[in-house]
């Protein structure tokens, strides 16, 4: 094959390798937004769920049961922000803040416990080749499942007037508090995914800082992405792209702390870029008190 | 009935009886607990004491909009009731029930239109259909008119008057006692969170219907001084946006010493005036201060220093801070100009010359009646002797002695040489106020009237007509 | 707002912080096969147990009071800086790897130092707060990458273009004596740096309280629309806010350099930056409470160390009871309506 080609072909496919976590975490982060909770914790919840993949798919020999535990333990995960958000109406951010800092200790601390190690688990049974493709075809289908949920279905006209107005939405019987805490739930699980495809596909362990904020871009991709979840497929395409770069230019002799960056450098000129252009869900981020 | 919210009774003891197929009006002042009352007997606020009881749906259409902006009509009429096929939403089925209903009351609307683009009266109309797709027995209005043109209130009552004939009740919350008389069989005038009066509509009128709400005669306004009448401000093609309103191409002037009234519907362009004389927004097209051109991108702050006041539409979130005290809310604009040691004695002023209450500068804004609140902001924004007032909806609901103050004080900045630019929704306050009046409708005036030359019903028919 | 009704809210804070401290504490360490009662001993004998354990506790308090400074006047301001910890390492590495260099007289030198951490930090935090100024961007998400970047681009410059002759992986080359902070306590890591933290956070509590600078940063936070309307430039309070926020987490990060460690390395910080952010949520974003406040993590950080030494219990308990007590005190009044440029 023609050299040049080869090398496209390898970005390309490096490009769906990078970018999968960051679907995942992203159409977490749409399903959370659209019912009006900003989701700061994706991070915290891809940590949980990478970690508990791992710990469970080590004990039960199973990855595929290791991936069901990832996900719950991120929908667990999420519920915390969740209740928080709805029940005690606390800051948001602040508390996402908080969850990505607790779960990355207790990740750390379960480390210790269970591997009686810091720094990483050992090897535990994966999803090697076949599955880890399964699960980058799994991210796009779950993008167009979202689509269809969020436009066609009654609970997904539900989320959506919540994130927009959950007054109005009460006025109409929704129960507002509980369709947040759903919505943030779900979307804990699907970002979960993200955990577990670093962990149990694209390695076979956990180690500390794993997920290296990838949470954090995913949060980008929602906005580069206007709250929809092909456009923030696109957008994690767009940033799993530059993370691919990297490993061609790093060959070419650029420094790799400098490409590591190229990702996160491309997700804050988005950023800069498109705020101010786009508009967020009208009630994205705002508590909900019933008076 | 009782509902008691913080230190205030809000509704004591009313009884109310509504009868298949009539229109009921409920009227009072603002403040009189009237939506109170509906709220509850909608069941969205519940009664500290007392009973409702309703044979069959109640339905409410809200004085301002319950609707979901960036959905679409159909979404927002079948919101929780939408017609499904398996696990989705049938969406030809929504629409076909959509446009089933509207030919059914004859409210003609697009079921695919996102609501945010819709004009004010088709919004109203989506608002009703929502509540009519529930098939209500008892149907509250609270101030369905604040937002309509005077030919799209007609059509509205005409819809309501078909909805009575098929024998639902209906219950009109208002302040506007012409809608009363024309529409309504019986009246029920609520003071203070009391009923004062109960009648058929036939044996009252218009003036007594008045006295009783107000409860006796309604303080006096300042008197108005003869003034020199020197231009002060200056417009030529000035055009601007601010959010949805626009602006189109007006020219006019305010002179010192006078008060123009901007007579018009909501969402008629007031907004992108007031912020564009505030410096919230640029303009385009000349304006002029004392024969001084200012620029089109000036800021807040450059304004402020030419001597522009604006007394902003929405005080709790554009004028206060309402975790502060008095003291540095009446600070806020003046923090660089005024010393520390004069904080204290400025606010005393304000609470002096407002009457504001409790008279205490460390009282925290968010603690005081809307009408408190108000004279902190107007306190603050009349004081220093300010070349032009922009007062944006200065009265809105707060009660009468504290409306009939800020209005005197309005007249007396004019005395004193200001010139006063009142855009106000209210006619009623215009009218009292005003030296001149301007009609401002689809972003442009559309006419114009001295105090002596004022034809109550020309205006109205000039702020329905640049509507589309 | 009344006293009564933020003494009761003081009052509950405390009791949720104590729950979350000795309660998931004691679980965690049950978890670890560790009796509690043994676990917290060793903690608080870490923390207190000798004079040199008393000042390593303030060593930590001063570590975390610099950045849980910085973000309480950017939180003041209605602005979520989420990056003290890039600023506080980037502010290290400019005060390390200039400091390394100096051959000045301490009055020069350590002046010098400081300034370049406080620098360094501040144009960090500069970025977004430009980034929002004057494109609107979230500054929340901008900071927390950002604070990926910082590491990565400190790693590569200590590493690469700006190595120094004599430095190892990923550390600069020893301070002059004359750019270390003198010791305040003999045999121990407290230095200056104490007594600098808090006159800075005095002058702090006097600049929100009695200046018109503070004045304008407090309406910006607390009624942004009001605020722009009384001719407040939201825009310019955004970014200085931002600036002064990463200068003073920049500057805790020189102090770490040339007080403690002598010299940058990448590792410096244990997660302080973020550690910051329940500091200042538990001082309710006034300095002179953040101080007290820093105490009390100071107490957890220094005791962590010690229990996980004598007592076998991984010290990342303290940071997984800090996440929780973000998450538990994120409720207090933090930020207005902040979607307004």
């Amino acid at each position: 094959m023609n050299p040049v080609l080869a090398g496209i072909l390898a970005v390309l496919g490096l490009t769906l390798v990078k970018a999968t976590p960051l679907i995942y975490a992203a159409l977490g982060g749409v399903l959370s937004e659209r019912s009006g909770v900003v989701n700061i914790g994706l991070e915290g919840i891809m940590i949980a769920g990478a970690f508990t993949a791992v710990v469970v798919s080590g004990l039960s020999g199973s990855p595929l049961v290791g991936a069901l535990a990832g996900v719950l333990a991120g929908a667990g995960v999420a519920a915390l922000l969740a209740f928080a958000a709805t029940r005690l109406g606390v800051d948001q951010i602040v508390a996402g803040t908080g969850l990505n800092i607790a779960a990355l200790a207790a990740a750390a601390f379960g480390l210790v416990l269970i591997y009686h190690q810091p720094g990483a688990s050992r090897e535990v049974p994966a999803f090697g080749h076949a599955g880890e493709n399964m699960l980058i075809l799994l991210a796009f289908l779950a993008a167009a499942a979202l689509h269809v949920v969020l436009t066609r279905t009654p609970w997904g006209l539900h989320v959506r007037a919540c994130g927009e107005d959950p007054s109005a939405a009460e006025a109409a019987g929704i129960d507002a508090l509980r369709t947040r805490f759903t919505a943030v739930v779900i979307g804990g699980a699907i970002a979960a995914l993200g955990g577990v495809y670093l962990s149990l596909a694209e390695l076979d362990l956990y180690s500390d800082g794993m997920t290296a904020g990838r949470g954090f871009i995913a949060l980008a991709a929602v906005i580069f992405g206007r709250w929809t979840p092909f456009g923030a497929t696109g957008a994690a395409l767009f940033f799993g792209f530059f993370a691919a770069l990297q490993y061609s230019l790093q060959r070419a002799g650029v420094p790799s702390e400098l490409m590591q960056a190229l990702p996160y450098l491309a997700a804050l000129v988005a950023l800069a870029g498109f705020a101010g252009r786009v508009r967020a869900p009208a009630a994205d981020g705002v508590p909900y008190v019933r008076q | 009935m009782r509902r008691r919210f913080g230190a205030v009774q809000a509704v004591d003891g009313v009884d109310l009886e509504l009868l298949p197929g009539e229109i009921h009006a409920l009227v009072g002042e603002n403040g009189a607990g009237k939506s109170t009352l509906a709220a509850i007997a909608y069941g969205a606020v519940r009664a500290d004491e007392g009973t409702v009881e309703a044979l069959g749906v109640v339905g409410l259409v809200h004085q301002h909009f319950k609707l979901i902006e960036r959905l679409r009509v159909w979404e927002n009429v079948l919101l929780n009731r939408e017609p499904k096929r398996g696990w989705t939403i049938d969406v030809p089925a929504a629409r076909a029930r959509v446009l089933e209903l509207a030919a059914k009351y004859g409210l003609a609307v697009d079921p695919d239109a996102v609501v945010e683009t819709l004009p004010v009266g088709i919004k109203q109309r989506v608002e009703l259909l929502r509540e009519l797709d529930r098939e209500p027995a008892v149907l509250l209005l609270d101030e369905p008119t604040a937002a309509l043109a005077p030919s799209e209130i007609a059509s509205f009552f005409e819809t309501v008057r078909g909805l009575a004939a098929r024998g639902t009740a209906v219950l009109v919350v208002t302040h506007k006692l012409a809608e009363v008389i024309a529409y309504s069989q019986r009246v029920t005038v609520m003071r203070a969170g009391a009923v004062v009066a109960r009648h058929l509509t036939g044996e009252t009128n218009a003036d007594a219907i008045a006295r009783e709400m107000v409860g006796g005669e309604v303080p006096a306004l300042a008197t108005r001084a003869a003034t020199e009448p020197a231009v002060l401000l200056e417009a030529h093609g000035l055009s601007a946006t601010s959010g949805t309103s626009a602006l189109t191409d007006v020219t006019f002037a305010v002179r010192a010493g006078e008060i123009v009234g901007i007579a018009g519907i909501e969402g008629n362009g007031q907004s992108a005036l007031a912020d564009a004389l505030a410096g919230i927004v640029p303009f385009t097209g000349e304006l002029r201060l004392a024969g001084v051109v200012l620029r089109p991108d000036d800021s807040p702050a450059a304004r402020l220093a030419r001597g522009i006041r604006v007394i902003p539409q929405d005080r709790r979130r554009e004028a206060l801070v309402l975790d502060w005290d008095v003291c540095d809310n009446v600070v806020l604009g003046r923090q660089r100009t005024l010393p520390r040691a004069g904080y204290d004695a400025a606010a005393r002023e304000v609470i002096e010359r407002f009457d504001v209450r409790p008279p205490d500068p460390g009282a925290i804004v968010g603690m005081l009646s809307g009408g408190n609140q108000q004279k902190v902001v107007v306190g603050r924004l009349l004081s220093g002797a300010p070349k032009l007032v922009v007062a944006y909806q200065p009265t809105r609901g707060i009660d009468i002695g504290a409306a009939a103050l800020v209005q005197s004080r309005l007249i007396e900045a004019r005395n004193a040489g200001a010139g006063v630019l009142l855009i106000s929704f209210e006619l009623d306050e215009i009218f009292a106020c005003a030296d001149r009046v301007l009609v401002i409708a689809g972003g442009a005036f559309v006419g114009s009237f001295d105090r002596a030359a004022i034809d109550r019903g020309r205006i109205g028919a000039l702020m329905a007509g640049g509507r589309a | 707002m009344p006293y009564a009704f933020v003494r009761g809210r003081a009052f509950r804070d405390i009791v949720i912080v104590l729950v979350l401290v000795f309660g998931v504490g004691s679980i965690a360490m049950l978890l670890a096969h560790v009796s509690p009662l043994v676990a917290f001993g060793a903690l608080f004998d870490g923390a207190f147990g000798t004079r040199e354990e008393v000042a390593e506790t303030l060593v930590q308090a001063t570590n975390l009071l610099f950045p849980a400074l910085g973000i309480a006047v950017a939180f003041r301001a209605g602005l979520f800086n989420i990056g003290a910890e890039g600023q506080l390492i980037l502010g290290g590495f400019a005060a390390g790897w200039l400091g390394a260099q100096l051959p000045l007289p301490w009055y020069l030198a350590i002046p010098m130092v400081l300034v370049a951490g406080a620098l360094a930090g501040g144009v960090w935090g500069a970025i977004p707060g430009f980034l929002r100024a004057r494109f609107g961007a979230n500054e929340v998400i901008a900071t927390l990458m950002l604070n990926v970047v910082a590491v990565l681009l400190a790693t590569y410059l200590v590493n690469g273009p700006l190595a120094l002759p004599g430095s190892g992986a990923s550390e600069t080359p020893s301070l002059p004596h004359a750019a270390q902070l003198p010791d305040l306590v003999a045999d121990s890591r407290l230095t200056w740096a104490f007594p600098i933290a808090l006159g800075l956070a005095f002058v702090l509590r006097w600049m929100l309280q009695r200046t018109v600078f503070g004045y304008e940063l407090r309406a910006a936070g607390d009624a942004p629309e009001a605020a722009k309307r009384a001719g407040i430039d939201l825009r310019r309070t955004a970014f200085v806010a931002m600036a002064l926020s990463g200068a003073i987490a920049g500057l805790g990060g020189a102090t770490i350099v040339a007080g403690e460690l002598h010299r940058f390395n990448t590792g410096l910080s244990p997660g302080y930056g973020f550690i910051a952010i329940a500091v200042a949520l538990v001082g309710n974003l006034d300095p002179l409470w953040i101080i007290v406040a820093s105490l009390a993590f100071g107490v957890l950080q220094s005791g962590g160390i010690a229990m996980q030494a004598e007592a076998g219990v991984p010290r990342d308990v303290v940071a997984l009871v800090t996440g929780l007590v973000i998450i538990a005190l994120a409720g207090r009044r933090v930020v207005a309506a902040r979607r307004s440029t």
